[in-house]
């Protein structure tokens, strides 16, 4: 990104110049903040001139990658404005967009943004008044946030320490244990394609480094016996039964309880029907993410959950299949601990961590690759026309990057952490997507494994919470 | 032995600092866990071991994940066009293990060779590679079965082998020899003992390698399998992104887009990798290698083969990255081999 | 080595002129490019037919054109001003962006980059050119070097298919090709392509080319449009005698810095932009199906 036409705002010592004045872009929806605006036009009232407008059709057509885009090309602040909830012109574009402003904004104050960057209104088209005084509110709290500070490499940062995980996972479990559980997937998945209950098997199969495996396919009952178990079974398989389905129809899955998630959702999202599936539930000894139980495991049990259609243990493999409607996924998390320790944190300290992380990100776009939530077949970063993100590999391209998908996940992602796991840098996308999952438990509450709920951000009450809201 | 020394550690570290004065030092350093080349301020902020990889290779240094190849701005009824300007400062790249250096040889076969790329051959004159040799192998490494050495020399201006709690320095070019300079005077030299332990490091780490060498006759044989249906199941499980591409020493590929604004924008060019599914893509909608599994074979093949003079080098230079890296564990010299014999043995032509 | 400061950016382009353009059908646009700087104009060295430019749309980026005019040559006449033609299909980003500029707006221009037809090895031969849909754009400069000096060559045989009469390009110039010596112009559309007017052939390119039964014995097809059609075509030209040493085709593959550094166009081990795009059906033949 060209540095030409961004004021570098702040001079050599950090301070602020004088004279500094912020540059502010509006979202703005047509029907009522447009008219408001306008209105405040013509009735000559005065307020800031730092406000830049950006009309929309609705605040429901806003997608926090907007908003990020004009952080990235220099604005040091935004303003979101629509109409009030129960008038908006497309009945309930807003009741939409309010939720998704909610969890980003708490996104971006967890990412290191300063909130009085960030704000939110509804402003009609009767509402000159309310407009200029937003405005001026707005650009007041934006000059005390002083100029955005810079999406770059904290150099000489010393970086911060976040308090280890609790959790010593599931209960140990030794080779001759790990070795009856594998025996017994074995058969449960040599029955399934004997009986043709399944065209596929899709598990876990050796790879060449040691404890490593790979996810492999299987169609021939005698290449059963090449299906492994254990700490290396890190790969969330659901990200392979779009694959399979296109030459069979149906299914079998190895999943581990955290991989559950990703299933529902994508029947939830109707990527796939139930039946078309097969669910081999496995006891789950925990799961290595380099030489350390993984934290994802830490609060796990590792048994399987009873929502599958065969559950495999030490001890047996049996045929199971509970109700979805108690389908409940209680597992407490690790990672709210390194949460929590950030929010104690000022803001430039959270922006420093995250730009650092962000530095180190290659655009490998490993953590869409592996999550079998991001099945879009022509993701919003391959869209060129516009290119709405950057193809630069740098911090602001990077962050938006990273922030948006973690936005296109929220409320759908399962928190099987895949994305963190194969990220070659060691972005901790984990504790972005975990922000955003709490956020939402605390506004809308849980989602579990049933299929027929509706994931929260597709969801809308009158009465959604909208303190924040000008 | 000429142009060898003995050093300590200590005067390593002695060296290492002095040579921040005057240049960009850039070295491996640990960052929330990870082992990565950075520039560095101080020299104990550098990770110098006889042993283990960073993360990917340095090759951004020379090869920058994204840069501006010029500028432009629109003024009036025409544009204005910026060259971005060359580095200035020489940088030195410093703890480079053998791999990683002879990737950079082969970043310059590309970069260097028929029309120059201006921007690169700056960065790259301006460059000084410290490279160190490797007493001991990671799991994933492989260079002996590709043809490359844990002491090789390639790209490197100094090497730098690990003598249990001392270094040898050996300046291998002008380059090195002018990088150490006067600071030699102070050093011990080495002996023709010193010397002796490279080839039994090569010997010692080789040991711990255990792949079965990747033969050159395979080259052929790949290629003449283009068609074989083989490459459908190999690569099956590739999720298609470009992990593999981004951390190898020698991949080169990249994209040039414009970005910008109405007022003025770049010509940024940024890396990209073969394994995604618009590399090849055309505007009409054709696009040459549709499937993943059939990016995945131009990817093993453009490594193991497409050799431009028989006598070249594999592209693939053995650190084994992308083995310990694919979200997917695809293991690209189980590919070859498997490949190669499926090729063998059912004929070029087996159908899928 | 000397100084890398010194050499030149090749990816720095030069600055052109829409200097007139004519639209060839609804997609597709023939432009007419001039120098903005004089002494750029004064040093450009022209090219030869079948290479290719990058040509730049600022804001949008670059695309990929055969330069489609007969090859400029300086000639040291300083009165001769370099006018640089290229036809392209409204399809993509750029070419959007292309086709919304008008006269007299700057774009940008670098090259001529790639190999070229070996129109001199031609001299004295029977040439036939087959182009099917914009493939013609690629042919054109070859073909009107050719054309210029119609003395030097032997028969030359325009065959121009298209899916549909719209379709068809460079009808207005097709006129002033018939009426050099010893050319024929045969056109051809798809069958379901006519109009209730049309006077050309119907049929696919390589069932009308069998139809015009030429002898293969010492001449040149030099053919270039979509692969599907350069499959059929070049089974055709095997079935009725030609050798795959006479067959010349361009290849087409999707380029960015068109230098041969960037890796894309790569068809094994040879670079489209570097090693082509002008390639032999012999040549073609030794290189993998990856195009």
């Amino acid at each position: 990104m060209t540095e030409g036409n961004v004021s570098v705002a702040q001079n050599e010592s950090g301070t602020v110049p004088d004279g500094w004045q912020p540059h502010i872009v509006a979202l703005v929806c047509n029907w009522c903040s447009y008219a408001g605006a306008d209105m405040a036009g013509t009735t000559r009232l005065e307020y800031p001139a730092n406000v830049r407008m950006v009309r929309f059709p609705c605040t429901g057509r806003m997608s926090p990658l907007m908003i990020l885009r004009a952080f990235e090309q220099g604005a040091d602040g935004v303003l979101v404005s629509g109409c009030h909830p129960g008038d908006c012109h497309y009945v309930q574009g807003n009741l939409v967009a309010r939720r998704r402003f909610t969890i980003f904004r708490s996104l971006m104050d967890f990412i290191g943004i300063d909130l009085k960057r960030l704000h939110f209104a509804w402003v009609s088209a009767a509402e000159g008044h309310k407009w200029a005084k937003v405005v001026s509110e707005v650009t007041a709290a934006v000059q005390e946030a002083g100029p955005l500070p810079g999406f770059e490499y904290p150099d000489g940062w010393g970086g911060i320490d976040l308090p280890e995980m609790a959790g010593s996972g599931p209960q140990e479990l030794d080779q001759g244990e790990l070795d009856a559980i594998r025996t017994n997937l074995r058969k449960a998945a040599s029955e399934v394609l004997t009986t043709g209950r399944a065209g596929v098997v899709i598990g876990y199969g050796a790879g060449s480094l040691p404890d490593q495996t790979i996810p492999v396919l299987i169609t021939e009952t005698a290449d059963c016996e090449t299906l492994e178990w254990g700490r290396g079974c890190c790969n969330n398989l659901s990200t392979y039964i779009g694959l399979a389905l296109e030459k069979h129809e149906r299914v079998a899955v190895v999943a581990k309880t955290c991989d559950l998630g990703a299933i529902s959702g994508l029947i939830r999202e109707g990527q796939l029907r139930r039946e078309q599936l097969l669910v081999i539930g496995v006891q789950c000894p925990g799961v290595h993410d380099g030489s350390e139980l993984a934290a994802k495991c830490r609060a796990c049990s590792g048994d399987p959950h009873p929502i599958c259609d065969f559950v495999v243990t030490v001890d047996s493999v049996h045929e199971s299949c509970q109700d979805p409607l108690d389908a409940a996924l209680d597992t407490p998390n690790a990672r709210d601990e390194q949460i929590a320790h950030l929010e104690t944190l000022p803001h430039g300290e959270r922006w420093k961590y995250w730009q650092r992380q962000f530095s180190r990100c290659l655009r490998c776009y490993a953590c869409r690759a592996v999550c079998p939530m991001c099945y879009c077949s022509s993701c919003i970063s391959e869209k060129h026309r516009p290119q709405w993100v950057s193809t630069a590999i740098d911090n602001p391209g990077n962050s938006t990057w990273n922030i948006i998908r973690a936005v296109h996940l929220a409320g759908r992602c399962s928190g099987c952490d895949e994305c963190a796991r194969v990220c070659p840098a060691d972005i901790r996308l984990d504790l972005i997507n975990r922000k955003l999952a709490l956020e939402i438990e605390k506004q809308y509450g849980k989602v579990g494994l049933d299929p027929e709920e509706k994931s929260a951000l597709v969801d809308f009450r009158m009465e959604d919470s909208e303190e924040f809201i000008l | 032995m000429d142009s060898s020394w003995k050093l300590t550690e200590a005067q390593l570290r002695e060296w290492l600092n002095g040579l921040l004065e005057s240049n960009k030092m850039i070295a491996p350093v640990e960052e929330d866990g990870v082992l990565l080349f950075r520039p560095i301020a101080s020299e104990d902020q550098a990770v110098i071991k006889p042993s283990g990889k960073t993360r990917w290779s340095p090759k951004e240094f020379l090869f920058p994940r994204s840069e501006a190849l010029y500028r432009y701005a629109f003024k009036g009824s025409t544009v204005l066009i910026e060259d971005p300007s060359t580095p200035e400062k020489p940088q030195i790249l410093f703890g480079v293990r053998s791999c990683d250096a002879s990737g950079i040889v082969r970043l310059d076969e590309i970069f260097l060779s028929g029309i120059r790329d201006r921007l690169y051959g700056a960065r790259r004159e301006n460059t000084t590679v410290v490279s160190t040799a490797c007493a001991a192998a990671d799991p994933e490494c492989f260079c002996t079965a590709v043809g490359y050495s844990p002491v090789g020399e390639e790209g490197s201006d100094v090497q730098l082998v690990p003598l249990g709690e001392d270094w040898m320095v050996r300046a291998l070019t002008d380059k090195g020899k002018d990088l150490v300079g006067d600071t030699s005077d102070g050093w011990s030299k080495a002996t023709a003992k010193d010397g002796k332990r490279i080839p039994e490091l090569e010997k010692e780490v080789a040991g711990q390698i255990e792949r079965s060498p990747v033969n050159r006759e395979w080259s052929k044989v790949l290629e003449e399998g283009f068609e074989h249906g083989a490459w459908d199941r190999l690569a099956q499980h590739c999720l298609g992104c470009s992990v593999c591409a981004y951390v190898c020493p020698s991949c080169s590929c990249f994209d040039m887009n414009h970005e910008g604004n109405a007022w003025c924008g770049e010509q940024c060019r940024s890396w990209d990798a073969c394994t995604f599914p618009l590399f090849t893509h055309h505007a009409s909608g054709h696009n040459p290698r549709e499937t993943k599994q059939e990016r995945y074979r131009q990817r093993v093949l453009h490594k193991f083969a497409f050799k431009e003079e028989d006598d070249e080098p594999f592209r693939c230079v053995g650190c084994g990255r992308c083995v310990a890296l694919c979200p997917a564990g695809l293991d690209i010299v189980n590919t070859v081999s498997a490949a190669v014999e499926a090729i063998q043995e059912e004929g070029a032509d087996a159908a899928r | 080595m000397p100084l890398a400061e010194a050499a030149p950016n090749p990816y720095q382009p030069s600055l052109v002129r829409i200097h007139d353009f004519s639209d060839e059908t609804a997609d597709v646009r023939t432009l007419r490019l001039r120098f903005v700087d004089d002494n750029e104009a004064g040093e450009f060295a022209g090219w030869e037919p079948g290479q290719f430019g990058q040509f730049t749309v600022f804001g949008a980026g670059e695309s990929v054109f055969a330069l489609a005019n007969a090859p400029w040559r300086p000639n040291g006449d300083q009165a001769s001003t370099p006018t640089i033609e290229c036809t392209f299909r409204r399809v993509g980003k750029v070419t959007s962006a292309l086709r919304a500029m008008s006269k007299g707006q700057v774009i940008g221009f670098r090259g001529p980059y790639g190999n070229h037809f070996p129109v001199d090895a031609w001299k004295g031969k029977d040439l036939v050119f087959i182009g099917g849909g914009i493939g013609m754009a690629a042919l054109r400069s070859a073909m009107l070097d050719v054309i210029n000096r119609k003395e030097e060559y032997g028969e030359v045989v325009i065959l121009n298919g298209a899916r549909s009469v719209a379709d068809m390009v460079y009808t207005d110039e097709m006129p002033r090709w018939r009426e050099v010596d010893g050319v024929q112009v045969v056109c051809t559309v798809d069958p379901g392509g006519e109009t209730d007017d049309w006077k050309g052939e119907v049929g696919l390119l390589p069932n009308v080319f069998e139809g015009l039964g030429l002898d293969p014995d010492g001449r040149i097809v030099i053919a270039c449009g979509p692969p599907i059609m350069l499959h059929y075509l070049f089974l055709s030209l095997g079935k009725v005698g030609y050798s795959p040493d006479q067959v010349v085709t361009t290849l087409e593959n999707k380029m960015k810095c068109g230098i041969g550094h960037c890796g894309r166009c790569y068809v094994g081990p040879f670079s489209v932009c570097r090693d082509g795009p002008v390639v032999t059906w012999a040549e073609l033949n030794e290189l993998p199906k990856d195009y």
